[in-house]
């Protein structure tokens, strides 16, 4: 009976998330609280059991990233290197495209995409309005990168922290693992872009000169914070790196790098504070609560033992059900609260095998959240900021439009995740 | 877009009225003839009347020959410059100059309906008042609407307008003691 509803409980919140009938913090908090209210949650559970409880690593390694990066954007090295990269594409449009997707993608592996769409999408629209380009297309293409690029990496996207936490997977196997298929998702994706967008890419040539005369040099008004910041990011990625020497975990290297920054800076607690979204750390602690409560109450189990005998050893189709799935129910509700459903399940299913093939169902729940993102305007957050920005600048870019080019780029994507699952696995495992 | 002739000049300002107490003065004792523009008025010449007498802003007047709202010097630069650069301050430093100047072209081609901000203006309280309203109801009108600029109406007709200098002017004692 508890059981039922426990399901019920959750099933209802999930769907206040999904339909944004609240805020979705709001919704996470009432779905806990129910937890609470039926019994499969208390102190112990909710705060300091590692199975049901507030995955601590996500909350502070989160916390700590939006820090650092509170710090960094101080410096205007972002716009410096965005403004850079296409005045050395020459004002050519797919050639900026091509330098922007490239920054974007890179940046959203170490940084998160919200944050890097946030700073590469007002010099895009700069760029844009120099050469006299329509700035949708190069909008829309970043918003795209940045999903793309943000898997490459533990940090680069939220599900990969919870995945990374949940799976005890390292910066490194992200990187391994992750990293070289992106880098062909991403000559791919160029690719894509240049036919989809290319008869959208007009500029006017006369006014090229326009971009060049920007000085990027200009946008960097603190060469000290700019050195100082800058080493503390370089260790922290040396501390993700070195994972298996340190045995720092990933949240640790964060708080460390972010108090190293904070310390460096000698900013105001306002500036560096004004990045950190605490409604998404709240958010995330809510999810973690109405999770732990279908674990506690055994429901997660009996799946995992459900789904493991309908499996039944078959981990490619395993792998490619939830691919495929992931990346379509990611591009329809958030990724961040299907994955931390999802994680504990993977968990039971990969726990309660012992056969080496089990442990690609991660990097296809990771694949297919991550990159489903794509699909739609609303699958992930970096889609609604790029909207959001383009329509105050007076671009209006509706969903469809975007779903229009997503979804291809959500599906090529997939698709290629699969094959590398397939091979690199299981064909060739 | 309502009232007025397109391209109709902003009257020019005259000069400021003596300093008295605001105890007891009414809005129509405070108000001065102020520069009025309609809808369809060019943006840039607005602009240029702000800038020619340091002006707040200015009223803006309905095709009812009613103030409609009052639009802030500041709204104008939040027109002229794009939002990508408001949101972005490192951004407005890789302006270089020419380019700079350039932003201000930008009121050359619009009105001042199309500078006003986006929201209604109805569904905002209006920096209004009637020729009876005391100085303190003024000046808590400008602090709540943050309007520097408060509009004076007498039987239907706007009988000027009062400036936040000359309220603050009114407001302090004229030799302010020394700490």
């Amino acid at each position: 009976m508890t059981a039922t509803l426990v399901v019920i409980a959750f099933v209802a919140a999930y769907v206040l998330i999904a339909t944004e009938r609240i805020h979705r913090v709001a919704a996470a908090l009432w779905g806990a609280a129910a937890m609470v209210v039926l019994g499969v949650a208390d102190v112990q559970t909710a705060f300091f059991s590692e199975r049901t409880g507030i995955d601590w690593n996500v909350i502070f390694l989160l916390l700590g990233m939006m820090i650092l990066v509170g710090v960094i954007r101080q410096t205007g090295a972002f716009e410096f290197v965005a403004i850079w990269a296409a005045k050395r594409a020459g004002g050519r449009p797919f050639a900026i495209m091509v330098s922007l997707i490239v920054f974007t993608a890179v940046a959203s592996a170490l940084l998160d995409n919200v944050t890097t769409v946030l700073l590469v999408a007002p010099v895009t629209l700069l760029v844009c309005d120099r050469i006299g380009a329509p700035p949708i297309p190069f909008l829309i293409s970043e918003a795209l990168a940045s999903n793309i690029g943000g898997t490459a990496t533990l940090i680069g996207d939220p599900p990969n922290i919870i995945i990374g936490s949940r799976a005890g997977l390292t910066f490194n196997d992200f990187l391994v693992n992750l990293a070289p298929l992106i880098v062909v998702l991403l000559v791919v994706f160029i690719g894509l872009a240049r036919l989809v967008f290319q008869k959208e890419l007009t500029y006017d040539p006369n006014r090229v000169e326009e971009l060049m005369r920007l000085d990027e040099r200009e946008a960097i008004h603190d060469r000290t914070l700019l050195w100082r910041s800058g080493i503390v990011l370089a260790l922290v990625i040396v501390g993700f790196l070195t994972h298996s020497i340190t045995h720092l975990e990933p949240s640790l290297v964060a708080l460390l790098g972010a108090g190293a920054a904070v310390a460096v800076s000698r900013l105001d607690p306002h500036d560096y504070l004004r990045d950190v979204e605490w409604s998404t750390l709240v958010f995330f602690a809510g999810l973690f609560v109405m999770v732990g409560g279908m674990v506690q109450a055994g429901v997660i189990g009996d799946l995992g033992k459900e789904l493991t005998t309908l499996i039944d050893g078959r981990w490619l189709l395993g792998s490619s059900v939830l691919l495929w799935v992931s990346g379509l129910l990611s591009g329809i509700i958030d990724n961040i609260p299907y994955v931390a459903t999802m994680a504990p399940l993977v968990s039971d299913l990969t726990g309660g095998s012992h056969d080496p093939h089990s442990g690609p169902l991660w990097w296809a729940l990771a694949l297919g959240a991550d990159l489903g993102g794509n699909a739609t305007a609303v699958g992930a957050s970096a889609n609604v900021v790029v909207l959001g920005i383009a329509a105050r600048n007076g671009h209006k870019i509706s969903f469809w439009r975007f779903t229009r080019y997503g979804a291809i780029v959500a599906f090529v994507t997939i698709a290629i995740s699969w094959a590398y699952i397939w091979l690199r696995y299981f064909a060739f495992a | 877009m309502h009232g007025g002739r397109r391209g109709r000049r902003p009257v020019d300002p005259p000069e400021r009225a003596g300093a008295a107490t605001v105890l007891g003065v009414r809005a129509r004792d405070l108000a001065q003839p102020f520069p009025i523009v309609d809808l369809d008025t060019d943006a840039l010449q607005a602009a240029a009347t702000m800038g020619r007498h340091d002006l707040p802003g200015l009223v803006v007047r309905g095709a009812d020959g009613l103030p409609l709202t009052v639009i802030p010097a500041s709204q104008v630069l939040r027109f002229v410059i794009p939002a990508y650069v408001q949101e972005d301050p490192h951004l407005a430093r890789v302006y270089d100059e020419r380019a700079a100047d350039e932003v201000m072209h930008k009121l050359a081609a619009a009105t001042v309906a199309d500078v006003l901000p986006k929201k209604h203006p109805d569904t905002d309280e209006l920096p209004v008042v009637d020729g009876d309203a005391t100085g303190i109801e003024v000046a808590a009108l400008m602090a709540r609407t943050r309007s520097p600029i408060v509009v004076v109406v007498e039987d239907k007709q706007i009988i000027g307008a009062i400036r936040i200098g000359a309220l603050l002017g009114q407001m302090l004692p004229s030799d302010p003691p020394t700490a």
